[in-house]
């Protein structure tokens, strides 16, 4: 078949073999091609679910219901009612208190607590517990004296136990929980004493120490994250757009021009934690800036942030058609006051969605977060704004991070679920760019 | 080789090469190409005129269903290459297309080199067992599209650095090397300048001794030049169909008058 | 006054200044605002801008350089008598500044005089009010601190004044101009002319940031640490009492293991992916996989970084590494280099996408004509003409996964070694920064300045791969244009 010259006719409708194996070659390699779609998709959707499934958990938690009897004998000798003497009650007491009152529960519907001292019955409740019955009892004095009805954090492990990740054999091994505990909480739930519900502290309580993975919150961390953006958005956004404003309507065309859109280019494929080491050079250590702040942390971000927005603004700019600058300048208006009345105006929808998605990226950022501080463990809500700006305060992503280097496996899902709340905050995010630019596109 | 004598411009119905009858196209919802019949002939240039958007040119890609690369473009009719249906659902398009070569208006060399550009095709095709098999189909095919004398020392050269006039040379060389049975060519002098035009139609007309060759062209000068046989095409329809000589100095459908005296542009 | 009340003082100036000079210009030209040179609000503007621009930007001066000049001052006056055995004036400074804010705190809480405190009994009283110091306080530093006080006070009262001052003066200068005649417009737009141009100089301004601070202090290291030791050496073990070996070969072994596994997932998957996306994949399915591949690179990479270590780590761990007996660590060089290499996939697949898509038409139409199948064409056409375009696609990923962090953070682990065995452990560049940043030992020793001369190192390699990777794109997109 070499055959230039020899055309042996050769029918259409018979495929020769040559053809048949190109032909499965292109079956193999479109088939390729499909796999490496349907890798990228299924890694997406395994990560997703992974993600979900472990940290759907966190948003409910083991509570154990009870009636509380505040007893002035115990809370208030003094009987003045005075927070600051109350103060001197420390949480012991308070615990003792709790104790007492579930081991009274208990024996009031009659429930055999054989081999277990009253301390046993006491510990699964959280220890932080009485911190919280603390908290609310010196916020209003007035109920001491009164039974009132107590819902308090179950301890981790029994948590962990209703969510299936410990299990009697496993408690046979861990020095914190006994399976008679365990026993009993299943005795508890179906009494109704226990039970698992919605947990509103896994959003808006602050963290918890390491040992009291229940009470673990996020409230510091999105107040925290929030801070960041704001801060982000108040820098990022007028920065941005006066730079795509000067270089692509005023810029000459020169040297300085030219470093600037080096620059930028270069900052947006910086590795995001050289950012960080930026953040504790020059922001903390040179500025003198408080360490932790949301204000360190806003300022990283917005540097970080500025090329995505500048890039956006630019495209949204550029699509304005001349003819519209034409028409302003050729009725006078001075060349600011076409940018600003028309060509800005026109811009905008796509200068908003790059903007959102600039935060969304920011929102997500980790590392140079670490750097600048935010790992501290910080439990105190930073203060009302401008001034909690410079309060110590802890970020979404970074605390995930977090609760993923504690040893307790509760925190794993509480770091899923921490996730979650992210991902949703970014996919709102996201979906506001997408409608915007739905809404506001417009085609010349 | 067929020892069938040729004549100038007296073929008989025996040597027809391609039958189409009743070819429809459809790009979505546009009817392009209605009710086309042509019989092309073996070892002849025909030419098929017509003014822009007639659909010679899509007449011409589904002559070796390029249209098939084209999601909306839906082909009806029957088209015949030695009395086989190149539509048929046996058929498989790459083999069809090795028989049916195919040379574009734009000069499209590959990002390669001379010689790859002319080798691809044997290549894919399998055509040769050796190395210096395929330079030989390299330089026959660079031959007879007339560009060896011109590019034999610099066969490892990009073929992207050629001339307009040698790129086009090049992708007819390259199309041939595949020993096609029929080639195709879609306005193959629009890009080019007076002489390389002069260049491509010597060539074509020396191609005829091998191929029968169907050039799309909008120059009547360029049909009247080349060509055995035209065809005139208007608004998605064969007006007429016959000896080049007798449509350009005898057209019996006063469009096609009207066409060749230019009043249709 | 705080900083941030000021600013509000100065923003309010301002717009009174907007009001007034608004209203001036009108009544200048007795109403009829048609014989001013420009619309009123220009006027305003003019006033608006003078009274806030240069006293925000004085504030802003301000409030950086006054805690250096009374570092300065007050360090002036510590002795090296009063800095302990293995601490530094830094640190001792660090003490001033820490019980200076303790003591604004007691006086804050009522404190009767901050100044008369015992220096003895000062530690505790300070720990009641949530500020812990390391030892107990000398009187020379407790003295240093109340002269820290003093005059950060002074230096306040000195910005307050200074801010307002120059706010009034701004004001007035441009009240003082207003004149029918006075073209209030083209003077506005010059200083908004400035500001942009002063907006723009910010990503200059970074840049130079990043790169003297990192020059700066890696200078620092190298004084501490030989240099040559740190290029050379084979060897990363930190030590707290000092000795240690801080050699950057184990950590850029890890970094370019991880970066390489990762690529060998993202290339190839990404390639296919964009060629089945660009040349197969009809309008409904390129329509829903593109923006889902998308979305992997919305994912924060802490995600990534979770999903490492509490799927795909144990998974490789259980299903593979153990059972073919090449180790039992759950972060590994495999988990990151995976999880990144997931990670990485929408880069090369959307930018390999759009080069295969600027590849022109009639190239593939030469292809298809002379009979060559759809893969011979991508192969043999497509691929070789886009190759510039993809291995800058490449490259730019290569760039994000060297500089890449939260994920080997989490999934590669810690240990700093240089083996084969993908299922180990081991650590990266980035890994080394975060840790000698984040841990306990004191700033000015070689183990934390070390992070500066790791994070040099990472910057000029990312740039280096950036600037080559956008200079092959862009030549690339000329040979098409």
């Amino acid at each position: 078949m070499t055959a230039q010259a020899a055309p042996t006719h050769r029918s259409l409708y018979r495929l020769d073999t040559r053809t048949k194996r190109r032909n499965a070659a292109e079956k193999r390699f479109r088939l390729y091609g499909l796999a490496a779609v349907g890798f990228g998709v299924l890694a997406l959707v395994v990560l997703l679910s992974s993600v979900l499934a472990q940290g759907v958990g966190a948003f409910r938690q083991t509570f154990v219901v009870m009636d509380v009897m505040l007893d002035e004998g115990v809370l208030d000798k003094s009987g003045t009612r005075d927070p600051e003497v109350m103060k001197k009650v420390t949480t012991i007491g308070y615990g003792k208190l709790l104790q007492t009152s579930l081991n009274a529960e208990l024996a009031e519907k009659g429930f055999a607590v054989e081999g277990m001292s009253a301390k046993d019955v006491g510990a699964l409740i959280s220890k932080e517990a009485p911190a919280q019955l603390r908290d609310r009892v010196l916020a209003d004095p007035d109920l001491v004296g009164q039974t009132i009805r107590f819902k308090a954090y179950a301890n981790g492990r029994i948590d962990g136990y209703f969510k299936g990740r410990v299990s009697l054999q496993s408690a046979e091994l861990d020095s914190n929980v006994t399976p008679e505990q365990l026993r009993l909480a299943d005795t508890l739930r179906a009494a109704g004493i226990m039970e698992l519900s919605f947990n509103p502290g896994f959003i808006f309580g602050p963290d918890a120490s390491e040992l009291r993975p229940e009470a673990a919150g996020l409230g510091v961390a999105i107040l925290g994250s929030a801070y960041m953006m704001l801060i982000v958005l108040a820098l990022a956004l007028p920065l941005g757009v006066a730079t795509s404003i000067y270089l692509e309507e005023f810029a000459p065309r020169n040297k300085w021009t030219d470093l600037i859109e080096v620059n930028i280019a270069n900052l947006a494929a910086v590795p995001s934690i050289v950012f960080g080491i930026l953040g504790l050079a020059v922001f903390i250590n040179f500025a003198g800036l408080p360490q932790s702040s949301p204000l360190v942390g806003g300022l990283v971000l917005t540097l970080m942030t500025l090329p995505t927005i500048i890039i956006a603004t630019r495209a949204a700019l550029k699509a304005v058609p001349p003819s519209i600058k034409d028409a302003a300048l050729g009725i006078g208006a001075s060349k600011m006051q076409t940018v600003f009345h028309h060509v800005l105006p026109l811009a905008m929808p796509g200068i908003l969605t790059g903007t959102i998605i600039g935060l969304a990226q920011a929102l997500g950022e980790t590392a140079p977060l670490l750097l600048i501080g935010m790992v501290a463990f910080v439990r105190e809500y930073p203060a009302a704004p401008p001034e909690g700006f410079g309060d110590p305060a802890a970020a979404l992503p970074v605390q995930v991070y977090n609760f993923t280097q504690r040893a307790d496996p509760a925190f794993i899902e509480r770091a899923s679920g921490a996730i979650i709340v992210l991902m949703v905050f970014l996919l709102a995010m996201n979906l506001l760019a997408i409608i915007l630019r739905r809404r506001f596109e417009r085609r010349w | 080789m067929n020892d069938m004598t040729l004549t100038e411009r007296a073929v008989q119905a025996s040597d027809i090469k391609i039958e189409a009858r009743g070819v429809q196209v459809h790009y979505g919802a546009s009817h392009a190409l209605r009710d086309v019949d042509v019989d092309i002939l073996g070892k002849t240039v025909t030419a098929f005129i017509g003014p822009s958007g007639c659909g010679k040119s899509t007449f011409l890609r589904c002559l070796n269903r390029m249209n098939d690369t084209i999601d909306i473009c839906r082909v009806g009719g029957k088209i015949l290459l030695d009395g086989e249906d190149i539509y048929d659902r046996k058929v498989d398009p790459v083999q069809l297309r090795a028989k049916v070569g195919m040379v574009f208006q734009k000069p499209n060399p590959f990002p390669k080199s001379i010689f790859d550009n002319v080798a691809y095709g044997p290549k894919i095709h399998g055509l040769t067992r050796s190395r210096s098999e395929l330079e030989g189909i390299v330089e026959d095919s660079l031959r007879k599209a007339a560009l060896w004398n011109e590019v034999k020392d610099r066969l490892d050269a990009p073929g992207t650095g050629l001339s307009g006039g040698q790129q086009q040379r090049l992708c007819i060389a390259r199309a041939i090397a595949t020993s096609p049975e029929v080639l195709l060519m879609d306005e193959p002098c629009s890009a080019l300048d007076p002489i390389a035009t002069a260049q491509v139609e010597e060539l074509i007309d020396e191609l005829r001794a091998n191929f029968s060759v169907v050039i799309v062209t909008h120059s009547m000068q360029q049909a009247a030049r080349v060509s055995q046989r035209t065809a005139f095409f208007h608004l998605g329809s064969l007006v007429e169909y016959g000896e080049t000589g007798q449509i350009f100095t005898n057209p019996s459908d006063p469009r096609t008058e009207s066409y060749i005296t230019g009043r249709i542009g | 006054m705080t900083p941030g009340l000021l600013a509000l003082l100065v923003l309010a100036i301002a717009a009174a200044g907007f009001v007034i000079g608004r209203k001036r210009a009108l009544s200048a030209a007795s109403g009829d605002s048609r014989s001013l040179h420009s619309l009123p609000g220009y006027y305003g503007q003019s006033v608006a801008l003078f009274a806030a621009v240069p006293a925000l930007v004085f504030l802003a001066g301000w409030l950086v350089l006054q805690p250096l000049l009374i570092d300065m001052r007050v360090g002036a006056t510590i002795t090296p008598a009063d800095i302990p055995q293995g601490s530094s004036q830094s640190l001792v400074m660090s003490d001033v500044r820490r019980i200076a804010d303790g003591l604004d705190v007691l006086a804050a809480r009522g404190a009767p005089d901050t100044a008369s405190l015992d220096p003895a009994t000062l530690r505790s009283r300070l720990a009641e009010a949530g500020i812990a110091l390391g030892n107990d306080v000398k009187p020379a530093i407790f003295d240093a601190a109340t002269d820290y006080r003093a005059r950060a006070a002074k230096g306040r009262l000195a910005m307050t004044v200074a801010v307002i001052a120059l706010s009034a003066a701004g004001f007035a200068y441009a009240f003082s101009r207003i004149t029918p005649a006075f073209r209030a417009r083209n003077v506005v737009e010059r200083f908004i002319k400035a500001l942009l141009i002063g907006a723009s100089s910010v990503a200059i301004l970074t840049t130079l940031g990043i790169v003297l601070s990192l020059v700066f202090e890696t200078t620092h290291f190298f004084r501490l640490y030989p240099a040559r030791e740190f290029f050379l050496s084979l060897t990363w073990n930190p030590q707290f009492r000092g000795g240690s070996d801080l050699g950057i070969w184990p950590l850029l072994w890890g970094t370019l293991y991880v970066s390489f596994i990762a690529l060998l997932v993202a290339v190839p998957v990404g390639i296919f992916a964009a060629i089945y996306l660009a040349e197969y994949a009809g309008r409904k399915t390129r329509a829903t996989a593109k923006p889902l591949l998308e979305i992997l690179a919305g994912i924060p990479t802490i995600v990534y970084g979770l999903f490492a270590l509490i799927t795909v780590g144990p998974m490789l761990r259980d299903y593979l590494a153990q059972p073919l007996g090449l180790g039992s660590s759950s972060s590994s060089v495999m988990t990151a280099g995976l999880v990144m290499g997931i990670m990485l996939i929408p880069f090369v697949s959307s930018l390999s996408d759009d080069i295969i898509n600027a590849v022109p038409q009639a190239m593939r139409d030469g292809s298809y004509g002379l009979g060559a199948t759809q893969s011979e064409t991508v192969r043999q056409v497509i691929l070789p003409a886009a190759l510039p375009g993809i291995v800058g696609a490449v490259l730019l990923a290569a760039s994000r996964a060297i500089g890449e962090t939260m994920i080997v953070v989490m999934g590669a682990g810690a240990a700093a070694k240089m083996d084969l065995n993908p299922f180990e452990a081991m650590t990266t560049v980035t890994v080394k920064i975060v840790s000698q940043l984040t841990g306990d030992t004191e700033f000015a020793s070689p183990e934390t300045l070390v992070a500066f001369a790791l994070g040099l190192t990472l910057f000029v390699f990312t740039l280096g791969l950036n600037i080559l990777a956008l200079y092959i794109v862009r030549k690339y997109r000329e040979q098409y244009e």
